[in-house]
């Protein structure tokens, strides 16, 4: 566990300026994501601290030590690539076992008590025999995470490393690294062009734009507070609303004020947490229908569409609706939402 | 270290090699070939172009190797096509007939065509019966017997050149074109060879430089009196121990070579990093 | 596709595949044949059937001493040009060598340029600078020669590799030692082997080089050969050629078994 230090960092390649001027302060144990979309240089920041690409002026620090012209062998890090790079010609265990080999961390026994022990973490105790050809995409990234985490590095670095994974994968695979995180407590940072992701796993996010830092924080300020067009067309501006969830038996969310919306099936979110309902997502109904009721505070006309300010719960919340049907002022009105669309920021 | 370092050193047991038995040998052939009896010129060269009979040597060179790659491309494109088109099991076979003559020694290669064409060979007596020629005709010996030879050795070449290119050519457009109502064979003229070009051409480059340059097949085939160029090199340097004059020699096919390969590398440099 | 090839079409082709096949192993069927025969004089098909060329062949002293001088250049013909190609390949794979692409293209151009400038070459540069012409200049000449083999059946392997796979080892904690111990050469290792096996039969079989630089004492098997056939064979030259045959299908088989031919189909 380490606090990682970026200051100034300056990249370019030929004449392409792709990271510039940029400094960050990751504190130890901190879950960090990089957000951006393609090229903005998010990943090649990654690469700069794990010592894949040099720099052109700035530093690099980790626990306080200055690594800037370290080679990776000798920065205290563990890196997961997107294509997890697992070696083709060992079995599962040897992979897993290869950094604690190459770092010489313990004696034997000891190096294959570590790898089960790994490989029991992310639930492949049986496969450690195989090798990485056998084994199915889902498979592999884990056997790339069990690699990772094996040698308690001072620092994780996760390069989109659940992007070649299917929907369902997916999410299994983000509770599992915030499983980790929780135990471990490893210093993260994590590559990512998916803002969902991002939001649902970090303590904090970098929003990256054309080699800039567009805005940073945690995921419910950035959510909430877009400071830019940019942030905000690329996050989408939500309401927040304070809930708690309960199992009864579907998922249900419920409000301060006891009413109750529909979660999406098979949510596994528990207890109290904040509800993020984008403007967009919500639509508006004739009062009485199936959903949460709300009244009318003020309308917006904006040409093809209208923005009301509604009084839901005891808060201000917003919505864009189209310009079919128009309440006034005092009306009430259902408010209803796709359960899917419903995210739940626990963090 | 760095990137850069650890590169140069891998390769520099390569480069040593090469500068050792590659470049500094070209260089001493030149040196030599420019050596005359006071100082540096250009006798051999002279020597060399003007004399009819070399010359005679340079055009049957000449000759025979545009022949000989006229005839493993006309042979080879429907070759490959074939090899590229038909069953896995079947391709492996062929391929195993192409390379099976490229893996043995050019010597036994033409010993068994020696066999084939002398005079009681089965070749020879083959062309007797059918009437094409009289009683003692043999076909060693011969500039026919050369180019038999040489097809044989070098349309492994030109074979595997085409193949690696027909098979890239997506067999949908073969396709296309017999729902747009051409046949097989108009198929094969307007779509596969126009798209196989870059293959026959690339393999006729380096089948007529290799043909050029050949050595033991045209001597053991053609005899004393049919000399190829490779030939007059080699009795130049073994037994008239004419070395400068050796030198013109292979200093005239080598650049001869070069300017046929110059386009043939163009083509096919490999793309790395 | 319906009828996607006309009848008479099929037959051509057909005719054409034999006749192909013909002429690229006739000379090899007819070698084989008369090692077989039991007169002395060569013909085809075969005058009787006997094994006494082979007796002959195995028995004679030049033979087996020409043999011997092949199989000992052949093997350190392999061990270089594995060693020095293979590390080349490596670089070459990278990328990273200034004039990139002119060192691919020189490293590979034996396998186009004219055996017979090598050979010439060689002669005079080596009588001139080191006297003597020695089982070394032949050695580095087959190698010169072999090593584009080896290069070109490892970088094909290393195309397929992982190129994340060094970079994923140094985050691990590897050197660059290690790196090439543990992940690289590994990657290689089919190359290599198949390029191994290419060189040490291109070694074997080779004549032009082993023509030029020869001496009375250092004779390849090849060049046996040929000296045989330029005056007097019998069919024990025959049984010799045979012999080498048979060893040359061995090695294809075991290249398929280690690569699979298809890879090397595209030149």
């Amino acid at each position: 566990m380490a606090n990682v230090r970026l200051h100034a960092i300056r990249k370019s390649f030929g004449t392409n300026t792709v990271i510039d001027d940029v400094s960050l302060d990751i504190a130890s144990g901190e879950f960090v994501s990089l957000l951006g979309a393609s090229g903005c240089g998010k990943t090649t920041l990654l690469r700069i601290v794990a010592g894949l690409e040099s720099v052109n002026s700035g530093s690099v620090e980790i626990d306080g030590r200055v690594v800037t012209d370290l080679p990776p062998e000798q920065r205290d890090i563990a890196m997961m690539f997107q294509s997890y790079a697992l070696l083709p010609h060992l079995s599962v265990a040897e992979n897993v076992r290869f950094p604690l080999r190459m770092r010489r961390i313990g004696a034997r026994q000891e190096q294959q008590d570590k790898v089960k022990a790994a490989l029991d973490t992310v639930q492949l105790g049986h496969l450690a025999e195989r090798r990485p050809e056998q084994l199915s995409g889902g498979q592999q990234q884990r056997v790339a995470l069990a690699r990772a985490i094996v040698s308690r590095p001072k620092v994780l670095l996760l390069d989109e490393p659940l992007s070649n994974l299917d929907a369902r994968l997916r999410e299994d695979m983000q509770v599992e690294l915030m499983d980790i995180h929780k135990r471990l407590g490893l210093t993260t940072i994590f590559v990512t062009h998916d803002q969902e992701e991002a939001l649902s796993l970090s303590n904090r996010i970098i929003l990256f734009n054309g080699g800039r830092i567009e805005q940073q924080g945690t995921p419910a300020e950035i959510y909430a507070q877009p400071g830019s067009a940019f942030a905000s067309s690329f996050l989408g501006a939500a309401n927040l609303i304070p809930a708690t969830i309960a199992h009864a038996p579907a998922a249900v969310a419920v409000l301060a004020d006891g009413q109750r919306l529909a979660l999406a099936r098979g949510s596994t979110v528990i207890g109290p947490t904040t509800l993020a309902l984008r403007q967009e997502d919500l639509s508006l109904g004739v009062a009485g229908g199936a959903g949460l009721q709300a009244r009318v505070r003020a309308r917006v006309y904006l040409g093809s569409r209208n923005r009301y300010v509604l009084q839901l719960a005891g808060m201000e919340i917003k919505v864009l609706a189209a310009n079919d049907q128009v309440f006034a002022d005092g009306d009430t009105v259902t408010l209803s939402i796709d359960p899917g669309r419903v995210r739940c920021l626990s963090r | 270290m760095n990137d850069r370092a650890e590169n140069l050193l891998l390769a520099l047991p390569g480069l040593g090699l090469l500068v050792l038995a590659y470049f500094l040998p070209i260089g001493q052939m030149l040196s030599l070939s420019l050596s005359g009896r006071e100082g540096p010129s250009l006798e051999h060269y002279t020597r060399f172009l003007s004399d009819p009979f070399y010359l005679g040597v340079l055009w049957r060179t000449v000759r025979l190797s545009l022949v000989i790659t006229l005839i493993c491309a006309l042979l080879g494109f429907p070759f490959a096509y074939i090899m590229a088109r038909v069953g896995p099991r079947l391709r492996m076979w062929l391929v195993v007939a192409v390379i099976l003559p490229l893996m043995t020694s050019v010597v036994v290669r033409t010993f068994g065509w020696m066999v084939l064409l002398s005079r009681n060979g089965l070749v020879s007596q083959f062309v007797r019966d059918l009437g094409w020629a009289e009683r003692n005709f043999q076909l060693m010996h011969t500039e026919s017997a050369i180019v038999i030879g040489m097809v044989q050795v070098l349309l492994p070449f030109m074979t595997l050149s085409i193949l690696g290119v027909i098979t890239r050519i997506d067999p949908r457009l073969e396709e296309a074109a017999r729902t747009m109502g051409g046949s097989f064979l108009s198929t094969l003229r307007s779509v596969v060879l126009p798209l196989s070009l870059p293959g026959i051409v690339a393999g006729s480059l380096l089948v007529f430089t290799l043909s050029a340059s050949s050595f033991v097949t045209p001597s053991l085939m053609g005899g004393a009196r049919i000399q190829v160029l490779a030939g007059s090199v080699y009795k130049s340097v073994t037994q008239t121990l004419e070395w400068p004059f050796a030198a013109a020699q292979a200093v005239i096919l080598f650049v001869g070579v070069l300017l046929v390969l110059v386009p043939y590398v163009k083509m096919n440099t490999p793309k790395h990093g | 596709m319906v009828k996607a090839i006309p009848t008479p079409v099929r037959i051509l082709a057909t005719v054409l595949v034999v006749l192909t096949v013909l002429v690229l192993l006739a000379p090899l069927a007819v070698v084989v044949g008369v090692s077989f025969s039991h007169s002395e004089f060569i013909a085809f098909p075969p005058q009787g059937w006997s094994l006494r060329w082979y007796q002959e062949v195995l028995g004679s002293g030049t033979y087996l001493a020409s043999a011997v001088t092949s199989l000992k250049i052949a093997v350190l013909v392999t061990l270089a040009a594995t060693l020095a190609g293979g590390a080349a390949a490596v670089a070459l794979h990278r990328g990273k060598l200034p004039f990139s692409g002119l060192m691919a293209t020189f490293f590979l151009s034996p396998l186009v340029l004219p055996t017979i400038i090598f050979a010439i070459g060689m002669l005079m540069f080596w009588s001139k600078v080191f006297g003597q012409i020695s089982v070394l200049t032949l050695w580095l000449s087959h190698t010169v020669v072999a090593m584009p083999y080896v290069i070109r059946t490892t970088l094909a392997v290393l195309a397929e590799s992982d190129p994340f796979l060094e970079e994923a080892a140094g985050t691990m904690g590897a050197g660059r030692l290690q790196r090439l111990w543990f992940v690289v050469l590994p990657q290689c290792i089919p190359g290599l082997g198949a390029g191994a096996f290419f060189a040490f039969n291109i070694s074997f079989d080779e004549a032009v080089l082993s023509l030029f630089l020869r001496k009375p004492d250092m004779t390849t098997l090849p060049v046996q050969i040929y000296g045989q056939l330029e005056f007097s064979p019998d069919p024990s030259v025959a049984a010799v050629s045979a012999i080498m045959i048979a060893f040359t299908v061995l090695m294809i088989l075991v290249i398929d078994k280690i690569l699979g031919l298809q890879r090397f189909a595209r030149s």
